[in-house]
């Protein structure tokens, strides 16, 4: 059976599977997908099966009904189709019959295809619309070291991608000492967090000498030779890259 | 430092034509693969195009070594300098791809995934956009260096959706980035250090829609070199199916050698021991 997915910032609100002959997409609680948003008019839109197609009719609305990137009257949906409702993206899943119904009817129609979420399309519409954001973006961390013993440097926050430590004038964080290399260790951010790895000092994390490299927890305890600190993550206002 | 790479792309046993395309230069230290999508060759063009291009580009602002401030669109303080260049090529592979996809109507709506990866002796560097992946096998453990840019990812990022459900999901295939759906694109980019016996892998979802990350894990480590170990992939998808195109770079990092590492830090180690201890037990004394 077909399905319609409901989506509001990239995130799924419902699933709706097309039982019905018809269904109505609008903002009045009639409608079978109603969506309470401003940029959506009463009864914005409707999509009729027909055979084995389901046709997308737009009705009236003040902002317009788009499929992809077409502000559209009355359209045909084919797997995989957005259908743009002012701030909410309506994604339109074939099923594996339709698609094979699809092929006979010499459509190409494929669920092992990848699609693109026009979101780009989905942004520029939002910005010629009026209606007032209610957008929730993630909060983002930042790991932090904070130093506790052999050197006076506070906190620091992990800004770069790979943060290097040990005596060289490149490193973002210097550290002095007698034994301190160059380069003595290294943390670096990715996917899966913070990962500290040794580079020509003696590291230990939570008093363990490291071999190599080891993920980082919150609140593990750190030292470079005689210098002592801790790391943790903090949420942060600015977007994680 | 050794640096041993293989690359291979398979048409796989349900497609008309290949839309993936790849790049190995070892000269540069640069790997690409990128995964097109559109009709009519148009995913053909988008993905080659956007390896080519970043090639180029990456190969002339080495050479030139270009100012961060000569790349293309506001560098990125939190990269190194090569960072900023990789994220420049990829800003005007998008560009590219995203004019000539408005300009031609038969080229209308393509687009690419994306994965690069830089071998430096000092650093590596890793950037993806979309769907194509990038792992790193180190230590006998396999861990990702790129990150999904697709619904069900982001959903498994934001605890909505557990990483089985993702794979099971008919929303596995839909993007939220790629190269040319729009003007400005965000790649995700990583930098690391490079280890002994690093294995790279680099990827278009062909092989990991039908190999699991512990199937690559093992595969891995039971390999002779980065030939054989792609070969391998490829006849694992073709046994399975290969309902997609299917490309794969392998990388591998032998002779690895870290600043400092020999028998000077050896006796530093031992000194320094010497000397912490020797004050731990003054300040134990003047207690």
């Amino acid at each position: 059976m077909a399905r319609l997915i409901l989506m509001f910032n990239k995130q799924v609100v419902k699933e709706y599977p097309l039982m019905k002959e018809s269904v109505t997409i609008g903002r009045n609680d009639e409608n079978t997908i109603q969506i309470n948003n401003l940029a959506v008019s009463g009864y914005h839109a409707r999509i009729d099966a027909a055979g084995n197609d389901y046709i997308l009719t737009d009705l009236q609305s003040t902002n317009g009904t788009f499929i992809n990137d077409k502000k559209v009257v009355s359209q045909k949906l084919s797997h995989g189709d957005n259908v743009i409702v002012g701030k909410h993206i309506i994604l339109f899943v074939g099923t594996g019959q339709e698609a094979a119904d699809g092929k006979l009817a010499g459509q190409k129609a494929d669920l092992d295809k990848t699609m693109m979420l026009d979101t780009a399309k989905q942004k520029e519409l939002l910005s010629r619309q009026k209606d007032p954001g209610q957008g929730s973006e993630l909060t983002a961390k930042i790991g932090v070291v904070s130093f506790i013993e052999g050197a006076d440097l506070g906190e620091i926050e992990l800004r770069k991608k790979l943060t290097k430590i040990g005596k060289a004038d490149t490193s973002e964080i210097r550290l002095s000492g007698l034994f301190m290399p160059a380069t003595a260790a290294t943390i670096s951010r990715r996917p899966s967090g913070y990962v500290i790895t040794s580079m020509g000092g003696k590291i230990k994390v939570n008093g363990e000498t490291i071999k190599d490299s080891v993920a980082l927890k919150d609140f593990d305890t750190i030292e470079v030779g005689k210098v002592k600190f801790q790391f943790y993550q903090r949420e942060t206002e600015e977007k994680q890259g | 430092m050794q640096v041993t790479s293989y690359g291979i792309s398979d048409v796989g046993l349900k497609r008309e034509g290949n839309e993936d395309s790849f790049s190995v230069e070892d000269s540069l230290g640069l790997y690409i693969v990128a995964d097109g999508m559109g009709g009519h060759l148009a995913g053909e063009v988008a993905s080659k195009i956007s390896v080519e291009m970043i090639n180029k580009v990456f190969r002339k602002w080495m050479e030139e070594d270009a100012g961060e401030e000569e790349i293309f669109g506001e560098p990125d303080s939190s990269l190194s300098r090569q960072g900023n260049y990789i994220l420049g090529g990829i800003r005007l592979a998008n560009r590219v791809v995203y004019e000539l996809a408005l300009e031609k109507k038969e080229f209308h709506g393509m687009g690419t995934t994306v994965v690069v990866l830089l071998i430096t002796p000092s650093l590596i560097i890793v950037a993806n956009v979309g769907d194509s992946r990038i792992y790193l096998v180190r230590d006998g453990e396999i861990e990702r260096l790129s990150r999904d840019h697709s619904i069900v990812a982001e959903q498994v990022e934001m605890g909505m959706m557990t990483e089985e459900e993702a794979e099971t999901s008919s929303l596995r295939h839909v993007l939220t980035r790629n190269l040319g759906s729009s003007e400005y694109v965000d790649p995700d980019i990583f930098e690391l250090e490079p280890s002994n016996n690093d294995c790279f892998i680099l990827c278009s979802d062909g092989l990991t829609d039908l190999v699991s990350d512990k199937e690559l894990l093992e595969m891995t480590q039971n390999a002779e070199d980065p030939g054989a170990l792609c070969k391998n992939f490829i006849d694992k998808v073709l046994k399975r199916g290969a309902h997609d195109n299917t490309t794969i770079i392998s990388v591998l990092l032998t002779d690895v050698k870290r600043p400092g590492n020999g028998l000077f830090k050896k006796i530093g180690f031992f000194i320094e021991d010497i000397i912490i201890s020797t004050q731990k037990t003054v300040k134990k004394i003047i207690r």
